[in-house]
């Protein structure tokens, strides 16, 4: 216990070592906070957003997801390659440019001056906060699961020490230490992720990869293939969860990184790392963990019957099964440093959702409704101080609500954030778009979606027709964003020349 | 995006990504990720699985496209 507990607190030093320093160099402006001064090229840019979506979910629940229903949730991951890839080559550069060009702070900003909507600030800042806000409680959480796994300790200690850290970071920091300390927290989790994985093959895999898959043929061939064991994965599902990926251009924490971009260039290189670096290898080593690796070591019969002498569940035990045999196969040394990855992976995510929920709360809703007149440093402030309140909540909320760590990004997050895409992609790209469109599809697509998953009479989803929430709710946000906007005035000439002219121009002549 | 729609090369690029994604949501729902009843699942080199294998040629296909656009006709680059 002792070499874990120095281990772990000289991980934590050095991070907070890293946002103290961050503290020290800053240039204690608003932009400087907020959008690391518009400074971040692509290389760093992309490890940034890569381990600012990689959370302890790919540690966890998506292995752990696989482990239980075959390799159909995997569908998740090519959409969101895609969405994530869309994001930077068909928004990015516009959003850059219009915020670069008008020192918008937040996306949300630039959407309200596009739309001239005060209304619309606080309906978009409402919304994405209630959805981002649980899923950054689910970081610590996950990071409470894995200290529990491996020892033996309450969730509650591992959830406090990640809390600590995210704190400091972020309020020292600000965005341009959390992109730069990402950098190191991917290094550690890449390298546990990876190195995990190729030891427990060699440890405990005979016949490597191949060999897993003969004896997964030999428990149950299902797991091999969809739908599963549990007949989950339907094609319809498949596909849905495919299209819910491809959303992924919506998550509010990536398209704001887009906005911290140094120049143009940055938007033509970065889909090159997203498709060869997290397409064709990142993701693919969670992949081979949870639907090949760990069910040929422990298969989820076996795990079944642990779980019920442990009085736990097999959904719980799937969600944490990764740390479980590493702790049980591998030296105890390495099972700490793989805690400290998915530390890592908890942190760099949390961070940067902490950082973007800051941001909206200090820009558009303190600043932007109640105190239009606040200084650079009083944004600063509120945005350093919301931290404290955010995490506070958003822990709270994870706590009551203990659903399972994939679907609560599936299901609830992901749905929630794309219901500003319609006002979002309108407002970058569609002159006809308006303000009433924008408002009233988001309204309704955020209550259609909070309905629908709080209505469920015997656990169905009657009001989402059963569906995916993302798809209905999408659909009706959509329609309603577009007919009202064709029945409603067309935006001035003013803002055809400021957000679609003026960027065209700024992007055809920036160097 | 503006700019993308507004050129030839643009335009086939977008259909070239929408097609994939079309192409791969059908590729779903025929069923064919799912093992013939009788038939063991299908494994490239003796570990990939259908999913794997579908999905990696989609993000090669989507690599591919964009190299090609963004290197030589992105009117930005």
């Amino acid at each position: 216990m002792g070499f874990e507990i120095i281990s772990l607190t000289a991980f934590g030093l050095v991070i907070i070592g890293l946002a103290a320093y961050g503290y020290k160099i800053s240039a204690k402006t608003a932009e400087d906070y907020m959008l690391a001064g518009r400074t971040i090229g692509v290389v760093v840019m992309f490890f940034f957003v890569l381990f600012a979506i990689s959370s302890s979910w790919t540690f966890y629940g998506f292995p752990g997801m696989l482990y239980l229903h075959g390799p159909g949730y995997v569908f998740f991951i090519w959409g969101s390659v895609a969405g994530f890839a869309a994001l930077y080559m068909f928004l990015g550069p516009r959003l850059w440019a219009l915020a670069k060009i008008n020192r918008f702070l937040s996306p949300v900003e630039a959407l309200a001056e596009r739309y001239e909507s005060k209304g619309l600030r606080m309906v978009l800042a409402l919304s994405i906060l209630a959805f981002i806000v649980p899923y950054v409680g689910i970081q610590p959480l996950g990071v409470g699961a894995g200290f529990q796994a491996l020892t033996g300790l309450p969730t509650i200690w591992g959830a406090t020490y990640t809390v600590i850290l995210l704190v400091v970071l972020v309020l020292l920091g600000g965005m341009r230490i959390v992109a730069w300390v990402n950098i190191f927290l991917g290094a550690v989790y890449v390298t546990a992720l990876l190195g995990s994985l190729i030891w427990i093959v060699q440890a405990a895999v005979p016949g490597g990869l191949p060999g897993a898959a003969e004896r997964l043929m030999e428990i149950d061939p299902q797991l091999l293939t969809t739908p599963g064991p549990f007949g989950e994965f339907s094609p319809v599902l498949v596909a849905g969860t495919f299209v819910v990926g491809l959303l992924a251009f919506s998550w509010p924490h990536v398209v704001i990184g887009a906005m911290t971009a140094r120049d143009k260039h940055l938007f033509k290189w970065f889909p090159l790392l997203v498709f060869v670096f997290g397409g064709l290898f990142f993701y693919i080593i969670p992949f081979i963990w949870g639907s090949l690796a760990a069910p040929s070591i422990i298969p989820p019969a076996e795990l079944a019957e642990r779980a019920a002498a442990a009085g736990s569940t097999l959904e719980i035990e799937a969600d944490r099964v990764v740390q479980t045999i590493i702790t049980w196969r591998l030296p105890g040394w390495f099972g700490v440093f793989v805690l400290m990855g998915v530390v890592a992976a908890a942190v760099s995510t949390a961070a940067v959702q902490l950082m973007t929920s800051s941001i909206i709360v200090a820009r558009d809703v303190v600043q932007g409704i109640f105190k239009p007149d606040a200084s650079d440093k009083q944004i600063t402030t509120w945005a350093r101080w919301s931290v404290i309140v955010i995490v506070v909540l958003s822990l709270t909320v994870s706590i009551i609500d203990t659903g399972l760590m994939a679907l609560y990004l599936t299901d609830v997050s992901i749905p929630g954030f794309a219901q500003w895409a319609p006002a979002l992609v309108g407002g970058l790209l569609w002159k006809r778009g308006t303000r009433e469109g924008a408002i009233a599809g988001t309204a309704v697509g955020v209550i259609y979606l909070a309905l629908g998953l709080l209505i469920t009479p015997g656990g169905s989803r009657v009001l989402l027709l059963d569906l995916h929430p993302i798809v209905p709710t999408l659909l009706v946000n959509l329609i309603v964003y577009v007919v009202v906007s064709l029945l409603t005035p067309e935006p001035s000439e003013e803002i055809h020349t400021q957000f679609f002219d003026e960027v065209d121009e700024f992007l055809r002549s920036e160097s | 995006m503006r700019e993308i729609m507004g050129h030839t090369a643009g335009r086939v690029y977008l259909a070239v990504l929408l097609l994939s994604i079309v192409a791969m949501i059908a590729f779903i729902v025929t069923g064919g990720l799912e093992t013939p009843a009788g038939e063991e699942p299908f494994l490239l080199f003796g570990w990939m699985t259908m999913s794997l294998v579908a999905g990696a040629i989609f993000v090669i296909v989507w690599l591919i496209a964009y190299l090609i656009y963004f290197f030589r006709f992105w009117p930005y680059r």
